[in-house]
């Protein structure tokens, strides 16, 4: 093969990969662009023309008059409790599912396998009528404790990982008089850094672009989250609103990213350890 | 940048060669298997699982019974629930919406799914070697994955614009006239479909990733000594290696596909005439819009017993081919 | 610290914690009523009347300085399934934007509180509203809502193309459209629409795929603001009578239809419903700001967009007549109290203050909607006189020939199945009478 040859592959593919690229980052810009256009621009330029004059008026206002704020604030405060909630407690049960021995525990594990099946819209009138049962609609409570205790997903993708850590290290640990709860938070927690950030990565991701349950969980501002924010300015009667819409989402989006970038590293290494366990 | 993705470095056990179950057994409680012991055992691990599993009896296991009750019943979640037996179900039979939602959800699935599994192994074999600059790309094949499509809905809907839209700029660039995307009855879960291809594309290739970097070379480099071309390498060694990671990235992202909602919710509500109405937004719309709520509870079981089935498949093929540690 | 007092703090920060959530931070999100100020919920969905509204609740919260307001505002497309959400969840807002559509389904529900006791024991004068938009939030001799408002359609144009086209206003108005060729109306519209080379849609040549500029842009999610009007021009009721059943599928209604799908797929003169359809076509304002069209068939709520984006290049011409005559949808909104609010006394002083003369002043003052006070309609004029805006097109009309929103249980699923069932008409993808017989078959089947 010679070398202008590669040389010509090697373009092509960087190509194609750069294009690809582009395209993945394009939906991005074109929010953030639009966000910056005055009103008017907004909808007498194409998509793609840099806004010219840029204005921050549409930022100014959707923070201000349109309550993104508080709802950004709220679906931190979420965000931050379920993923707290569910790396805590997936871990618990992980352990105990990966290292113990207990009467029901292969029972128990297949019933999680089995539940991650289950469509999230299966469950949405029950919890709903749950939550009004106990005068939790339009509360944080309603919106978190669903998903807060651990999803089976969760715990099996942690119990997976439990499972490649070395016996030897544990069984030392018990001679020395080591109980349960000291190994697995001395031994078995350190050891699980990445797994245990991926979790805590998904779950946020999930949590703070969640739509259907807050949608139907919260109805006044007081929970509102960001999503449900944004689509209720979308549609008849609030439709000369796109640029309140474009610089809402770009605020929606633009946290994700920089948590993304910022981590990036590890996250991307860490969301690929989960395919493999 | 980005560490290369290189699992047998931090986990043994990851590098494709599962342990059997039959070969590990838990040894942790091996001393105290005997008397207090056990029960003490056993009594630590159920304090360990009582948060998860209170969770999911609490909010997932007693939906579910919630939801076989209410499907028995016509009611709008207001007045008193009326009994009506099996007439969810029958009158579901007999439903054309509920059929034509079911089979637009298994197009989208079918649209969905190779093109992206494709994709990202494509994306994945070309992120796999050793080039300048790749550990930024990757980085920003990433980035869709966290979007939110709710925000991005009206990008969306804006880029497949008939007239101004970006798409139909761009194809104009080559002559060609490009259709009413969002209004094309055709074309119109094409579009749904590919917002969803460009958003876990990149995030599935990671997964593939970090399959191929498992794979020892030693395996290439006995396979070069044979003779063996690219193409034989790939179907040889790379695709059989790759099963337990393809497994993984199949499963999960059919089950997520069949639940598809926030993009129809966002971008089509269902049209042009039905033809973007997938299972998981008829069921809303029952359930949420029109208050049939019991008629809303069997489409939601009738759902789950689809995916149940297709996991339940995957399961029998994957199992046949490949050595995914389970238990 | 021993591992076992560790275990033991962690056990009870997780109960703690589980405890807060169930009890204690629950009420955190529940109404607040500290230092015995109650705040008031107000749900309402369009948001080109909001700042009109916080110019009254800022008055309301001086005179009341216990009662604090916030407005919820979700979009038309959500607000209906939310606020349905929210009376089965208990948690609807105390005050709400009901809507005669609604009103039949609301009532025999009872999540609407009558407000008859309220109104003899403050002695509210009722005379001062217009009795007909009174009288449509009665039942049973129960009063279920003040009016906010009403309003008719018309004809909103962009000035400078009416003038570039050789039209005047009166002349816009005073069009007829029929079935067979169009009438004066097609004509005009003819005259509007240009394609990029300049040709008119009766021109030799006319490139319908590449139209600069079109006569007509029309967009309703349920037919208020297009056909409905055009079925009222041909003398068509979309219901037999009050309570009863919907008609939609009379040949008078279908031959309506047909003349507004022919606007666009046959004469070329409306902008195409890929561009309009909702959920994701750009709605009236937006054409109008774009300049996609020169003519738009809209309500009067939406006036204060228009001018936002035209500033007062723009006029209000009466609908044209069909083969009936002339004719619109008239409407009005009421501001309904919650029969489920746990602040009912605070709810009522502000259904009673957006009903009263004062607020509805401020809403006139800002030009946002026609008052359910009939004595402030010439406010209402003045100050659109002022941005140079003639409005009196749509009190004329509300003089002629109209035909209110049906009274019917079923308004939810029609609102429903009439947004794609429609969306296809005008695509070309269905034609009038199938649509109009499933969407009228499938009401009428949800009429409890």
């Amino acid at each position: 093969m010679s070398s202008l040859s590669t040389a010509v592959r090697r373009t092509t593919l960087y190509g194609i990969l750069a294009a690809g690229a582009l395209l993945s980052v394009a939906p991005y810009l074109l929010t953030l662009n639009g966000a910056l256009k005055r009103p008017a621009d907004l909808l007498s330029t194409d998509a793609w023309i840099p806004a010219h004059p840029a204005t921050f008026a549409n930022f100014t206002a959707v923070w201000n008059q349109y309550g993104m704020s508080s709802f950004l604030l709220h679906t931190l405060s979420v965000a931050v409790l379920v993923t707290i909630g569910q790396v805590v407690f997936s871990a618990l049960a992980a352990y105990a599912l990966a290292r113990m021995e207990f009467p029901g525990r292969d029972w128990l594990f297949w019933g999680y396998l089995a539940t991650m099946m289950v469509p999230q819209m299966i469950t949405l009138v029950p919890l709903f009528l749950m939550m009004r049962e106990l005068g939790l609609v339009d509360t944080y409570a309603g919106l978190i404790l669903p998903t807060l205790f651990g999803t089976p997903y969760g715990v099996f993708l942690v119990r997976q990982h439990f499972r490649t850590i070395p016996h030897d290290l544990e069984a030392a640990a018990r001679i020395d008089g080591a109980n349960t709860w000291t190994i697995l938070v001395r031994i078995m927690l350190p050891l699980s850094r990445p797994i245990l950030a991926t979790l805590a990565i998904i779950t946020f991701v999930n949590t703070w672009n969640n739509l259907i349950w807050p949608l139907i969980i919260t109805n006044s501002d007081r929970t509102r989250v960001i999503t449900v924010g944004i689509s209720a300015l979308q549609g008849e009667h609030v439709s000369d609103l796109p640029h309140i819409v474009l610089a809402g989402a770009a605020l929606a989006l633009l946290p994700l990213i920089a948590v993304f970038l910022l981590f990036q590293r590890h996250i991307v290494r860490s969301i690929a350890l989960t395919g493999l366990k | 940048m980005i560490d290369n993705i290189s699992p047998t470095k931090t986990f043994p056990g990851g590098d494709g060669s599962r342990r059997h179950p039959a070969e590990s057994p838990p040894s942790s409680t091996a001393g105290h298997r005997r008397g207090r012991g056990r029960i003490r055992a056993t009594l630590e691990a159920y304090l360990l699982l009582a948060p998860s599993l209170a969770g999911l009896l609490m909010f997932l296991v007693a939906p579910i019974v919630g939801v076989v009750v209410i499907s028995f019943f016509d009611w709008n979640l207001m007045g008193t629930p009326r009994f009506v037996g099996l007439a969810n179900y029958r009158e579901m039979m007999g439903d054309s919406e509920v059929w034509r939602a079911m089979r637009n959800t298994v197009y989208y699935v079918l649209l969905n799914i190779p093109a992206q599994t494709v994709l990202a192994l494509l994306l994945a074999l070309a992120m796999n070697r050793k080039l300048r600059g790749l550990k930024v790309l990757r980085v920003l094949f990433v980035l869709p994955w966290m979007a939110m499509p709710v925000a991005l809905g009206i990008v969306w809907s804006w880029a497949f614009d008939p007239q101004r839209g970006v798409v139909n700029q761009f194809l104009a660039l080559f002559g060609v006239d490009g259709p009413a995307w969002l209004s094309s009855t055709g074309w119109a879960m094409p579009v749904l479909a590919s917002v969803n291809i460009w958003q876990y594309t990149g995030y599935t290739m990671l997964f593939l990733l970090a399959g191929l970097q498992a794979i020892p070379e030693s395996l290439y480099e006995a396979a070069d000594l044979d003779g063996a071309g690219t193409v034989q390498r790939f179907f040889r060694i790379t695709l059989p290696l790759l099963r337990p990671s393809m497994f993984f990235v199949l499963v999960t992202n059919t089950i997520g596909s069949f639940q598809m909602f926030d993009t129809v919710y966002v971008m089509t509500q269902g049209g042009p005439g039905g033809s973007t109405d997938t299972m998981n937004y008829h069921i809303y719309q029952q359930a949420f819009q029109l208050f049939r709520t019991g008629y809303a509870s069997a489409l939601a079981m009738l759902l789950f017993a689809v995916i149940l089935l297709v996991t339940a498949v995957q399961l029998l093929y994957f199992r046949k081919r490949t050595i995914y540690d389970f238990s | 610290m021993s591992a076992s007092s560790r275990r033991v703090l962690a056990a009870t920060a997780t109960s703690a914690l589980l405890l807060c959530l169930t009890t204690a931070c629950g009420s955190s999100g529940s109404d607040t009523s500290s230092g015995g100020t109650v705040t008031l919920r107000y749900a309402i969905w369009d948001a080109v009347q909001e700042p009109a509204l916080q110019k009254s609740v800022a008055v309301f919260e001086k005179q009341h300085p216990k009662i604090k307001v916030k407005i919820e505002l979700n979009a038309w497309a959500q607000y209906w399934s939310k606020l349905q959400t929210q009376m089965a969840g208990r948690t609807a807002p105390d005050v709400f934007w009901d809507h005669v559509a609604y009103f039949p389904q609301f009532s025999q529900q009872n999540v609407l509180a009558d407000l008859t006791p309220y109104i003899k024991a403050d002695k509210l004068d009722t005379s001062i509203y217009d009795p007909k938009l009174l009288t449509g939030w009665q039942q049973d001799g129960k009063q279920y809502g003040l009016p906010k408002d009403w309003d008719t359609i018309a004809q909103v144009y962009n000035k400078t193309m009416l003038e570039k086209a050789g039209l005047t206003q009166d002349e816009l108005g005073g069009l007829s459209w029929n079935t067979t060729d169009g009438g004066s109306f097609v004509k005009a519209l003819q005259k509007l629409t240009v394609d990029d080379n300049g040709k008119h849609p009766n021109e030799p040549g006319f490139d319908s795929k590449h139209v600069k500029q079109y006569g007509l842009a029309l967009g309703s999610a349920n037919g208020q603001t297009d056909w409905w009007d055009a079925a009222v021009q041909n003398g068509c009721k979309l219901q037999d009578k009050a309570w009863g059943k919907w008609t939609i599928n009379q040949p008078s209604c279908v031959k309506a239809i047909q003349f507004v799908q022919d606007l666009r797929l046959k004469y070329h003169v409306a902008v195409p419903a890929s561009v309009t359809n909702t959920p994701n076509g750009a709605s009236l304002p937006q054409v109008m700001a774009r300049k996609q069209a020169a003519v738009v068939w809209d309500g009067s709520w939406d006036l204060n967009a228009y001018q936002s984006s035209m500033k007062g290049n723009f006029g209000v011409a009466e609908l044209p007549s069909g083969p009936a005559g002339k004719g619109t949808v008239y409407n009005g909104l009421s501001n309904a109290l919650y029969a489920g609010s746990k602040h009912p006394k605070e709810a009522w002083e502000l259904v009673k203050w957006l009903g009263s003369q004062e607020s509805q002043k401020i809403i006139v003052s800002q030009g946002s909607v026609w008052p359910g006070i009939p004595t402030l309609n010439k406010d209402y004029v003045a100050v659109w006189q002022k941005r140079g805006v003639d409005v009196s097109a749509f009190s004329k009309e509300a003089e002629g020939t109209t035909v209110g929103y049906p009274l019917t249980t079923s308004s939810a699923t029609y609102n429903v199945k009439v947004q794609d069932a429609f969306n296809q008409v005008w695509l070309g993808q269905q034609s009038p009478k199938a649509a109009a017989d499933s969407v009228n078959e499938e009401s009428n089947a949800a009429i409890k």
